[in-house]
C-alpha cells in the first residue's frame, strides 16, 4: 500500500517532468525561426510500477529525455540538390556575364560585320572614292576592337571564375574543420546515451553549406561521419579534417590539390567550386577557342584576298588584319598599321575588281565549314542556349529542393500552432500536477489533526 | 502526414516567381523586344546574326543600286548622242556622194563630219561624278585624246578592263564596257569610219566617199548593238531593285517575328503580372501573420 508520500513523490515528479516539457516547448518557440533546428520533443515515461503485496500502483512519470526529430535520408538528399544547384547558379551568373557580349548592342561582332560587309559593298559602287577606302578600314578597326571586347570579357569571367576557386576552397577548409570538431562533440555525447540535438543541428547546417560550395559524398560509421569529395578524396573522417590547397598549374589558373597532394581539380563536381571550375576549364575556353578560329580563319581569308588585288597606288594588297598569336587571335587581332584596301584586281586605279573577292570573305565558307556569320551566330546560339538551361536547370532544382526542405520542415519544423497547444497542454498538467501536491499537503494536516484536538 | 509549418520558403519562391514574370513583361513593353540578351531565346537570337548583317547589306546594296542605275543611264545617254551623230553624218555623208555637189560644199560637210567627229570624241570622255565612263577600269585619265600621230587623229588612254558593282549577296552587275570596244575596235571602228568619211570628203571622190558612208553605218549598227549592253544593265538593276525592296520588306518582318514584341499581347502579359503579383503579396500578408496565438483570450 502507498502511502500519502508516494502520491506527493508522484505530484513533484510529475511537476518536475511537465517542467522540462515546458522547458523544452519554450525552447521550440524560441528557436522556431533558428535555420537548421530540428524541434525537440520531449519523452514521457511511466515511472517503475511498484509491487506491494500484490497491489499494483502505478510510479508516476518520468521525463527520460527530449528527441530531436530528424530525417537523415531527407538532409542527404537535401545536401545533393543544394551542391547541385549552387553548381548552376555559379555557372548561370558566370554566363549571364558571359552572355552580354554577343548581345546585338552596337559594338558587338554582328554590328560590326554588319557594317564592316556593308562598307565593302558600299565600296563596291564608288572603288575610287578615298573616304570610301577609309569606311572600310574603319570598319575593319571596328570588328577588330569586338572581337577583343568578346574575348577580354570573356577572359575577365574566366579569372573572376578562378578567383572564386581559390576563396571556395578557403572556405571549405574552414567548414571542413568545424564540423570535425562538431563531430567530435557529438561522438561524446552520444557515446553517454545523450540526444545529439543542438549539436547535430549545428553539424547539418555546416554539412548543408559545405554541399553548397563542392559536392560530397557522405558515409555514415561508428566513429561518426566520414564526408569525402565527389571522387572520393576525404574532407572529414569522424573527428578529424583533411584541407584541400590550391596551387597555380600550368595554364595559370589555380589547381585543387587534396589532402594527399593529388591534382583533384578536373573530378570536382557540384557546388560553387565545380561551377566555378566547369566555367573555367569548360564552358569559357569553348567559346574563346570558337572566336579564336573565327577570327583567325576570317583574317587570314580576309589577308589572301587582299593580295590577290592592288591598292589604289597599284601595289599589291598587304596585310589588312593583324593577328599576333593565332592561338589569341580574337584578342590580339587589329587592323594592321596603314593598311589600304586592295580595291583594284589589275593594278589601275579605277578597277574594283577585288572587292568581290574582299566581300566573299564573308559570304564564302571559312575553312571551318561555315561562313564568318553563321560561326558567329552558332556561337551566339550556344551561349544563349547555355546561359537559359543554366537558369531554367536553377529553377527545376530549385522547386525540388523546395519540395525537399518543406518535407524536412513538415518532419523538424516547429509549428507555433502545435507548441501553443502544447504549452497549453503542459500547463494544464503542471497546474494539476501542483493541485496534487496541495492536495497531499491539505490531507497530512488531516491526518496530523487525527486525535488532537489542536488544530496545526 | 505533419503538415510543413513553415509557410515562409514557398510564400518567397511564389513572390519571387511573379516578381520575375513582372519584370520580363516590363521588359518587353519598355525596350519592345522580345528577345534582349541571347538567353531569352538563343534561336532568334542567332538568326538575328545574319538578319543584321543581311539587312545592312541590302541597304547598302539598294545605294549602290541607285547609284550605279544613274552611272548606266549616263552612259546610255551618251551612247544614244553617238548614235545620232553618227546618223547625222551617214546623212551629210550621202549628201557629198551625191555628184552634183560642189568641191566647196563637200569641203563644207567635210569639216561639219570633222565636228562631229570630235562631238562623239567629247561623248566617249564623258565622265560621271569625276570618273570616265568610256575608259575600261583606267577612269581616272581622259580616255581618248588628240594625236596627230594616230589615223584617227585620237588615242585610246583607257584600258580594257570591266568594272562591277554588288547589288546582292555574289550578285555583281558590269556596269561599263571599255571605249576601246565601243569606239575604237579593230574590226568596227567608230572614229576610224568617221575620220575616213572626213578624209573622203576632203578628196571629193564620190564612190569613196559612198564607201566611207557605208562604213559608218556599219559603226551606227555596232553602236546600237553595244547599247543593249547599257540597256540590259538597266533592266537587271531595275528588278534588283524590285527585289532589294521586297528583301528589305521580309528582313524586316523577319526582324519582327523573331525579336519583336506583339504590344497589345505585351500590355496584357504586363497587367497579367501586375496581378498575379497583387495577389502573391496580398495571400502573403493575410496568412504569414495567423497563429493560434490570435485566437487565444490572455489569462487574465
Amino acid at each position: 500500500m502507498g502511502g500519502l508520500s508516494a502520491s506527493l513523490l508522484i505530484g513533484v515528479q510529475a511537476l518536475e517532468a511537465n517542467q522540462g516539457a515546458l522547458n523544452a516547448t519554450s525552447n521550440n518557440i524560441a528557436n522556431a525561426n533558428t535555420p537548421g533546428y530540428t524541434r525537440e520533443v520531449p519523452q514521457f515515461t511511466e515511472a517503475t510500477v511498484s509491487d506491494v503485496n500484490g497491489e499494483v500502483l502505478g510510479g508516476g512519470v518520468e521525463l527520460t529525455g527530449l528527441q530531436s526529430v530528424r530525417d537523415e535520408l531527407l538532409n542527404m538528399q537535401i545536401d545533393q540538390q543544394t551542391s547541385a544547384q549552387s553548381s548552376v547558379d555559379t555557372q548561370s551568373t558566370s554566363l549571364q556575364q558571359a552572355q552580354t557580349y554577343f548581345t546585338t548592342t552596337g559594338g558587338d561582332i554582328a554590328s560590326a560585320l554588319s557594317s564592316f560587309s556593308s562598307s565593302l559593298a558600299e565600296l563596291s559602287a564608288n572603288s575610287s572614292s578615298t573616304a570610301e577606302q577609309q569606311t572600310v578600314v574603319s570598319s575593319g578597326q571596328d570588328l577588330a576592337e569586338a572581337f577583343n571586347t568578346a574575348a577580354n570579357g570573356l577572359t575577365t569571367v574566366q579569372s573572376a571564375a578562378d578567383t572564386q576557386v581559390t576563396q571556395t576552397v578557403a572556405q571549405i577548409n574552414t567548414l571542413t574543420a568545424q564540423i570535425a570538431s562538431l563531430n567530435g562533440q557529438l561522438w561524446q555525447l552520444q557515446a553517454s546515451g545523450q540526444d545529439g540535438g543542438t549539436v547535430e543541428d549545428q553539424r547539418d547546417q555546416d554539412v548543408q553549406q559545405l554541399s553548397q560550395l563542392t559536392g560530397i559524398s557522405i558515409t555514415q560509421s561508428n566513429t561518426g561521419e566520414t564526408i569525402t569529395t565527389a571522387n572520393g578524396s576525404p574532407l572529414v573522417m569522424g573527428s578529424q579534417s583533411f584541407s584541400l590547397q590550391t596551387a597555380t598549374g600550368s595554364n595559370g589558373t589555380q589547381q585543387v590539390i587534396d589532402s594527399s597532394g593529388n591534382n583533384i581539380t578536373s573530378s570536382i563536381q557540384g557546388g560553387q567550386l565545380g561551377g566555378a571550375i566547369e566555367i573555367r576549364d569548360q564552358t569559357i575556353p569553348s567559346y574563346l577557342s570558337q572566336l579564336n578560329t573565327l577570327a583567325s580563319q576570317f583574317s587570314t581569308a580576309f589577308n589572301a584576298a587582299q593580295a590577290q588585288g592592288y591598292t589604289s597606288s597599284g601595289a599589291q594588297g598587304g596585310n589588312f588584319f593583324t593577328v599576333t598569336s593565332a592561338a589569341n587571335a580574337a584578342s590580339t587581332i587589329s587592323v594592321s598599321n596603314s593598311a589600304q584596301v586592295a580595291v583594284s584586281s589589275d593594278g589601275s586605279s579605277g578597277s574594283n575588281g577585288n572587292v568581290a573577292n574582299l566581300s566573299a570573305t564573308l559570304t564564302n565558307k571559312l575553312p571551318s565549314g561555315q561562313t564568318a556569320a553563321d560561326a558567329y551566330a552558332s556561337l551566339v546560339y550556344q551561349v544563349g542556349n547555355d546561359t537559359s538551361t543554366a537558369s531554367s536547370n536553377s529553377t527545376a532544382i530549385g522547386d525540388n529542393l523546395l519540395s525537399l526542405t518543406n518535407q524536412q520542415s513538415a518532419i523538424s519544423g516547429v509549428n507555433i500552432d502545435e507548441e501553443t497547444t502544447n504549452l497549453i497542454k503542459y500547463q494544464t498538467a503542471y497546474e494539476a500536477a501542483a493541485r496534487i501536491v496541495s492536495t497531499v499537503q491539505a490531507l497530512g494536516t488531516v491526518t496530523l489533526d487525527m486525535g488532537s484536538t489542536q488544530s496545526y | 502526414m505533419r503538415v510543413n509549418p513553415n509557410l515562409v520558403p514557398d510564400i518567397l519562391a511564389g513572390l519571387q516567381q511573379s516578381q520575375t514574370t513582372l519584370n520580363q513583361a516590363l521588359e518587353q513593353v519598355s525596350t519592345g523586344k522580345s528577345v534582349n540578351v541571347p538567353s531569352d531565346n538563343p534561336a532568334a537570337a542567332s538568326e538575328m546574326v545574319q538578319n543584321t548583317i543581311e539587312t545592312a547589306n541590302v541597304d547598302q546594296y539598294t545605294q549602290n543600286v541607285t547609284g550605279v542605275l544613274s552611272q548606266v543611264q549616263a552612259a546610255d545617254s551618251a551612247l544614244s548622242s553617238v548614235v545620232s551623230s553618227l546618223n547625222q553624218a551617214i546623212s551629210l555623208g550621202t549628201e557629198g556622194a551625191n555628184g552634183t555637189e560642189s568641191a566647196a560644199n563637200q569641203q563644207a560637210i567635210a569639216s561639219q563630219v570633222q565636228g562631229i567627229l570630235s562631238s562623239v570624241v567629247t561623248q566617249a570622255n564623258t565622265s560621271y561624278e569625276g570618273s570616265y565612263l568610256f575608259g575600261g577600269t583606267a577612269s581616272s585619265q581622259q580616255p581618248y585624246t588628240a594625236d596627230s600621230s594616230s589615223p584617227t587623229g585620237y588615242t585610246y588612254n583607257g584600258n580594257t578592263g570591266q568594272n562591277s558593282v554588288a547589288v546582292g549577296d555574289s550578285t555583281n552587275i558590269q556596269i561599263n564596257l571599255p571605249g576601246s570596244q565601243i569606239f575604237s575596235n579593230s574590226t568596227t571602228n567608230v572614229l576610224g569610219s568617221l575620220s575616213a568619211l572626213v578624209t573622203a570628203l576632203q578628196g571629193g571622190n564620190s564612190t569613196a566617199i559612198g564607201t566611207a558612208v557605208s562604213g559608218v553605218t556599219t559603226a551606227l549598227n555596232y553602236v546600237s548593238q553595244q547599247r543593249i549592253f547599257y540597256a540590259n544593265a538597266d533592266s537587271q538593276l531595275n528588278s534588283q531593285e524590285t527585289y532589294l525592296q521586297q528583301e528589305t520588306v521580309n528582313l524586316s518582318s523577319q526582324q519582327t517575328s523573331l525579336v519583336g514584341v506583339n504590344m497589345a499581347q505585351a500590355a496584357i502579359n504586363l497587367s497579367q503580372a501586375q496581378t498575379d503579383n497583387s495577389a502573391a503579396l496580398a495571400a502573403a500578408a493575410k496568412v504569414l501573420p495567423d497563429t493560434l496565438l490570435n485566437y487565444l483570450v490572455a489569462p487574465s
